[in-house]
């Protein structure tokens, strides 16, 4: 064996000169990466799941005929469930899902010691990081946006029994089908930038779920208690809360929590400031990842 | 072609790497030896852009590794064994890794032939043995094709068969002008495959030299004499310009008169002999006192002080390197 392992070495000598480092290249590296894990199959195959199983569960719901025109003030189901809202609405889990990907993107990088070896290929760094975005970015979008489609057929039978059939000509309904993706994409970078500042998994992970469900539920008690317009624009603001306005119905209502949503932000200006947020958190987290050991 | 200047790494108040300057030539496998915590990988991951040096510089063929346009064609690393994500296999891994720099995957076929991963491939890493982890750190150092290798304790972990193997590819690779840097905490495995050796303690360099000369120096001769008229017989041999250190009363380490000088000299002044044996010290022994303790390394040999301590006998023609 010795004998010919080393022989073997011989034929290589003058290939390797086709070799480069392109950010194409990165790019495929990185695609790979993320797709030779069963992590990733499983938190992408769960965001799915989720989501079109909780739409169904939705549509299920108004076809239940005594829920169909309920609520006291005379409101129907349709007016705080809208069809594009219950086609979207499994995201507010998968995200879950999809955070704990980005998260994963990097820290499974951290801990494993696999990083070294990233940073030994790509030794200027930035061009991995860019490209575990992107990839990621994009991954996560097809992937919401499949979901979506996945639950639009799924449901389409419950809601069109309600009159409620999916009307893909309003610009509202394409921006919230769209929106679910693009939302969700989006708290993927954040997550993978959170994830490359603390570089620890559970650490992480917990910081993402604290901030997309944990502290708005804490803000938006503490604002409907006391009415305290601080507490109120913190929570406007924060970067789950802004983000999700790009999914937020013609009327004033938050599909989260069905409260009304006066002054709320305009969808797009919300989802510019969970786009804020993920900017800053991915340019520090840069400007870390290039000057810290590996 | 590897080279560092005043090379320096910090930890808070704790200095790894202590200012180090060396120069790795290429056409040869020069070992890095030292033992555990002298700042061997440090060193290491400071070559390859992981760590930031606090202070001097290295650059690989002529450049700092991050300035190259083909990294991985320049310089191919094993740092410590497992920079692996555990859940991926060793064929994706190495697929993921080629794919950076557009290598074909016939030249990571060829890694996985070349190191004999073929059965444990397509298996995820989290269940390699540290063997199998070292033999895909190889092939990943090796998928570039580079000019220059650099291996931190290749041969950890490895069973008779693999550590030979590296042996020879280490010496194959250094003869076709590669440059190969290897570390190591043994002596005798630097001692047979490297050409020339930089042992460093402490952060610092403690001996930078062919292997030639290091084992010359500590090969050297010491001869082992029991008497009961110590005193006396090492008067006259310190006359004789012979150096004489002492553990014990009756006991003599002499160097510098070879076994039957002393039983001559010995009976022609009617001193009583209870032994006298010659002693060759080994290469591990020289390394030992080397990096007992890089402070206490002393420069100046042929000292005298019987019943004093013990001479390193393989100071002398290795002093070179430790500055500062």
């Amino acid at each position: 064996m010795t004998a010919a392992t080393v022989s073997a070495a011989r034929p290589t000598a003058q290939r390797a000169s086709s070799a480069r480092l392109t950010f194409g290249g990165v790019l495929k590296s990185e695609w790979i990466k993320l797709w030779t894990l069963r992590s990733t199959v499983w938190t992408l195959a769960i965001t799915v799941v989720v989501m079109v199983g909780i739409a169904l569960m939705f549509a299920a719901i108004i076809n239940i005929p005594d829920v169909e025109t309920s609520g006291a003030d005379g409101a129907s189901m349709s007016d705080f469930f809208p069809s594009a809202t219950i086609v979207t609405i499994g995201y507010s889990v998968g995200q879950l899902a999809i955070a704990v990907l980005g998260v994963l993107a990097i820290t499974g990088e951290y801990s494993t010691g696999m990083i070294r070896s990233t940073f030994s290929a790509v030794p200027r760094r930035l061009p991995a990081f860019f490209a575990k975005l992107a990839v990621l970015f994009v991954t996560s979008f097809v992937v919401t946006l499949l979901g979506v489609g996945l639950s639009a057929l799924v449901t389409a039978p419950l809601l069109s029994n309600q009159g409620m059939a999916l009307d893909l000509g309003s610009s509202d309904n394409v921006r919230i089908l769209v929106g679910a993706a693009l939302y969700v994409a989006t708290i993927s970078a954040l997550s993978l930038g959170i994830g490359a500042l603390l570089r620890s998994t559970a650490g992480a992970i917990f910081t993402v779920v604290g901030l997309l469900m944990v502290v708005p539920q804490i803000l938006s008690i503490v604002a409907m208690a006391t009415g305290n317009k601080v507490v109120e624009n913190i929570y406007k603001f924060l970067p789950g809360v802004a983000g999700e306005r790009l999914l937020a119905t013609g009327g004033s209502i938050d599909p989260m929590t069905g409260a009304s949503a006066s002054g709320a932000l305009e969808p797009w200006v919300g989802y510019g400031v969970l786009v804020g947020w993920t900017v800053l958190v991915l340019v520090v987290a840069a400007v870390l990842l290039k000057r810290r050991d590996a | 072609m590897i080279e560092a200047r005043g090379l320096t790494k910090r930890y808070g108040p704790k200095t790894a790497v202590d200012g180090i300057s060396f120069t790795v030539q290429p056409g040869q496998v020069t070992g890095f030896l030292g033992p555990n915590g002298a700042g061997k990988s440090t060193t290491m991951r400071m070559i390859m852009g992981l760590d930031r040096p606090t202070a001097g510089s290295v650059t690989v063929n002529g450049q700092p590794y991050a300035a190259h346009r083909s990294p991985l064609t320049e310089v191919g690393a094993l740092l410590d064994a497992k920079a692996v994500h555990t859940g991926r296999s060793a064929y994706n891994h190495l697929l993921a890794m080629a794919a950076t720099h557009n290598i074909p995957k016939t030249r990571v076929q060829e890694v996985i032939e070349m190191t004999g991963l073929q059965s444990v491939a397509k298996k995820r890493v989290g269940g390699f043995s540290l063997g199998m982890g070292q033999r895909l750190g190889i092939a990943s150092a090796l998928l570039g094709d580079p000019k220059t290798l650099i291996l931190d304790e290749p041969v950890n972990g490895l069973d008779p068969e693999g550590v030979l193997w590296v042996r020879n590819l280490a010496r194959y690779l250094a003869s076709e002008g590669r440059t190969v840097f290897l570390s190591s905490h043994l002596m005798s495995e630097v001692a047979l495959t490297a050409d020339h050796i930089i042992v460093i303690g402490k952060g610092r360099i403690i001996a930078n030299a062919p292997v030639k000369d290091i084992v010359d120096g500590g090969a050297q001769h010491t001869v082992r004499v029991r008497t009961p008229q110590a005193t006396q017989l090492a008067e006259l041999l310190t006359r004789d310009g012979a150096t004489v250190t002492s553990d014990e009363p009756s006991l003599l380490q002499i160097t510098g008169v070879e076994a039957p000088g002393i039983g001559e000299l010995a009976a022609a002044s009617g001193i009583v002999l209870h032994e006298l044996t010659p002693v060759t010290s080994t290469l591990e022994e020289a390394y030992m006192l080397l990096t007992a303790d890089s402070v206490e390394y002393q420069t100046e040999s042929a000292t005298q002080h019987v019943g004093h301590g013990v001479d390193s006998p393989a100071d002398a023609p290795i002093s070179e390197g430790a500055k500062r």
